[in-house]
């Protein structure tokens, strides 16, 4: 879950995409000038998702078709998005993480070389939800990536020849990686999955060069683990030493998930790294009297030496699996008529939060979906005012009626954007409730680490997704388009003021960013749970890349869209019966232009 | 999904005749014989070169149709957790499915057995090491008892 440099377009990345080269550009959404490309996973350190690209507008976006299409082989979840570098496309498949490198110059862009790491079959089994990868990061002429058993891989974007390999995740302690990982000057910062194996989640940097590991700060435990120091670490609402401890009964935070699944931002300026972690392990809360912090919070380290400076905890004491591993989109936002360098993140929790990023101050909370688990965020204490009967634990038996379900009102899977020309942001929505039943679960080493007995049910309305555009300075719904299924794909947005997404029904849809109004679909072979992306290619016209495939969670919910192995047959998920009637598995990589 | 009663794996060994978990792990590695693990492995439909099947121990299960034991495996298959990739009720999550009746490695006793004393490639772990054959006999007669669809499944979203 990346390209080939030509001189001259890198030359304006340069300025764009180096840190400390122009810290006003990088956070700016756009940069000083669109170069067409997408180097990032999320097109810039801001995470917007925002293309400065007006070719495809609103005008003419009827008229869009596919013109070039792939199959990479590989039939599990497509999650994450290619790069678009130069005159070159880069797609990595999910396990066994293939990445192509595709000649955008010449008809049928065949490739230039494709890269075949060694991985192993066996995270097929330690991977939660899925052999998902969530994207390349393209710096300094070298594509970076994970593979899911645990490594990282600097590859030469021109030759496509490994140049290092780094073990930094352990398969017998429960992780596997399927982030995207960001580099920041020299450092590759990466992080792993493992939430539901009871792992002591943490974030790491490498040396881009070497591929050393530099530093490791976990996300809870003693300061000392944590990198943080008393006179650095300012975290707003809770602190004291040794938090990420304390907050946890007995030792329970050393297998409390916590994981770094999902994307990181930057700020230069600030020089802050932003990141989610993930749930609470184990699902049964009562297992770990608490806050347990850091889990379920959003953390901001220096990414040189990876001090934390400050954490926010979106979903104190876990109950429901509320990861917030979600992105963190860094926009400049005006708020009550002052101009607030915000952070804004669609947690799994149902809220969308705007705080201020170089404090963590938080400034905006508003349920975007039915939320059931909270009556409101406490702006004062930045504390969820718990509704008591929706708490859960062994002792609780099955509590009924949680919205939103343990999918998330929004999978962190599935990134928003932001255009700086609406001021609104773009996200996918699921819109399912739970039946909870936590369990005792016992931890063993390389095995789940989970118990929990839970089942899914439509939200109200009955479609059980939508796409949405919110303010997130008054923390409102601009518009809305309902979907049939939970939707699971990333957004795009552009300087044309179109919007894409794609459908778990397999529909890619071109929206108008003002309206909502959908401006064209097509049904692209599979549903859709990756990330759209647009690029201006050697031949100056604008094209707008998306994965089909659908997998991830519903590789295991919705068991019966997959074909592949005659020896696993599964009945139809209970609450969205019909989804295998409109899409099977496949992955593909898909094209469309005027 | 039902969820099954939770015990902590060393009651269910104690159960079994383990006094711990470590008992059972320290026991002595299993000799050939009737409930031992098998020099090979043989499964439904496996092809022998020339039509000549290679030799092999014979593994019985020594609580086959046991229905006490059936129920201790079903405890050991949450205690394990087993259930977090193969669901409540094996009826798959990440892991297969163990209840439609179809078996990539085989689904006889000794072919199941393999599977968990040994683990599988693509992500199923070795659980003869923590659990000794009297543990993994125990789920082999939990999820050998499973009842299985008796016809190949059509999704039809026609009206009759």
């Amino acid at each position: 879950m990346l390209r080939q440099p030509i001189t001259v377009i890198l030359l304006s990345c340069a300025a764009a995409c180096m840190p400390g080269g122009t810290a006003r550009a990088a956070t700016a959404p756009t940069g000083p000038s669109e170069d067409g490309q997408w180097t990032m996973p999320a097109k810039n350190y801001s995470a917007t998702r925002y293309s400065g690209l007006t070719q495809i507008n609103a005008q003419n976006a009827h008229s869009l078709h596919p013109l070039w299409t792939f199959s990479t082989g590989v039939l599990a979840g497509h999650e994450g998005q290619p790069l678009a570098v130069g005159e070159t496309l880069y797609v990595v498949t999910p396990w066994p993480n293939v990445l192509y490198a595709f000649d955008l110059r010449k008809e049928g862009y065949p490739l230039r070389w494709k890269y075949r790491p060694d991985v192993s079959s066996n995270a097929l089994g330690v991977a939660c939800c899925d052999a998902v990868n969530r994207g390349a990061f393209y710096l300094d002429g070298r594509i970076v990536y994970n593979l899911l058993d645990g490594h990282t891989v600097a590859v030469d974007a021109r030759s496509g020849k490994e140049l290092w390999k780094t073990t930094i995740a352990d398969m017998g302690n429960g992780e596997t990686v399927t982030m995207a990982p960001v580099v920041v000057r020299d450092r590759v910062i990466v992080g792993a999955s493992g939430g539901e194996f009871g792992i002591y989640g943490w974030l790491k940097a490498l040396d881009l060069k070497t591929g050393q590991i530099v530093w490791t700060g976990h996300n809870m435990g003693p300061d000392a683990d944590m990198l943080a120091r008393p006179e650095s670490f300012k975290p707003l609402y809770d602190g004291g030493v040794d938090v990420g401890a304390r907050s946890w009964a007995g030792e329970s935070w050393k297998t409390g998930g916590a994981p770094v699944w999902g994307w990181i931002s930057y700020d230069p300026e600030l020089d802050l790294i932003y990141y989610g972690t993930g749930n609470a392990a184990p699902y049964d809360p009562e297992a770990r009297p608490g806050d347990n912090k850091w889990s379920a919070s959003v953390l901001a380290r220096r990414p040189g030496t990876g001090e934390l400076v400050w954490a926010y905890q979106f979903t104190p004491h876990d109950n429901w699996d509320y990861d917030a591993t979600g992105a963190m989109v860094l926009v400049d936002l005006g708020i009550a008529g002052k101009s607030v360098k915000a952070l804004v993140h669609f947690d799994k929790n149902g809220f969308a939060y705007t705080l201020d990023r170089a404090t963590g101050k938080l400034l905006v909370a508003a349920p975007f979906a039915p939320v059931t688990w909270a009556k409101s965020v406490d702006l004062a204490s930045g504390r969820p005012v718990i509704e008591p009967a929706k708490q859960t634990g062994v002792s609780k038996g099955k509590v009924t009626g949680v919205c939103p379900s343990l999918e998330g009102a929004v999978s962190p899977a599935s990134p928003p954007a932001y255009s700086p020309r609406t001021h609104l942001f773009y996200t996918s929505t699921n819109n399912l409730c739970m039946d909870y039943g936590a369990a005792h679960a016992s931890h063993l080493r390389g095995t789940p680490y989970i118990g929990v007995d839970f089942a899914y049910h439509p939200g109200p309305g009955g479609n059980l997704g939508a796409f949405i555009a919110w303010d997130a300075a008054s923390g409102r719904k601009a518009w809305e388009d309902k979907e049939s299924y939970p939707s699971w794909s990333g957004a795009l947005v552009t300087a044309g003021d179109v919007v894409f997404y794609g459908t778990l029904d397999g529909w890619f849809k071109a929206v108008d960013a003002h309206s909502g109004q959908v401006l064209s679909k097509f049904k692209v072979g599979s549903g859709v749970v990756g990330n759209p992306i647009a690029y201006r290619g050697p031949d100056g016209k604008e094209y707008v890349a998306i994965y089909a495939g659908i997998g991830g969670d519903w590789a295991l919910l919705a068991g019966d869209t997959r074909s592949d192995d005659p020896t696993d047959v599964r009945e139809p998920a209970e609450f969205m019966k019909d989804i295998a009637r409109h899409t099977s598995q496949g992955g593909i990589v898909w094209i469309f232009g005027l | 999904m039902s969820e099954p009663p939770v015990m902590r794996p060393s009651h269910v060994l104690a159960a079994l005749g383990c006094l711990s978990l470590a008992a059972c792990a320290r026991s002595a590695p299993p000799a050939p014989g009737a409930s031992a693990a098998p020099p090979a492995v043989a499964y439904e439909a496996h092809v022998a070169a020339g039509g000549i099947a290679p030799t092999g121990g014979e593994l019985k299960n020594p609580h086959a149709g046991d229905a006490a034991v059936a129920k201790a495996g079903e405890q050991l298959f949450s205690a394990m957790n087993c259930d977090g990739c193969h669901n409540l009720g094996a009826t798959g999550w990440v892991g297969p499915s163990l209840a439609d009746g179809r078996w990539r490695y085989g689904g006889a006793d000794a072919a199941v057995f393999s599977s968990i004393y040994y683990g599988r490639p693509k992500g199923m772990p070795a659980f003869g090491g923590v659990l000794g054959t009297d543990g993994v006999w125990a789920l082999v007669t939990y999820i050998r008892s499973l009842p299985l669809p008796s016809e190949v499944p059509t999704e039809s979203w026609e009206q009759p």
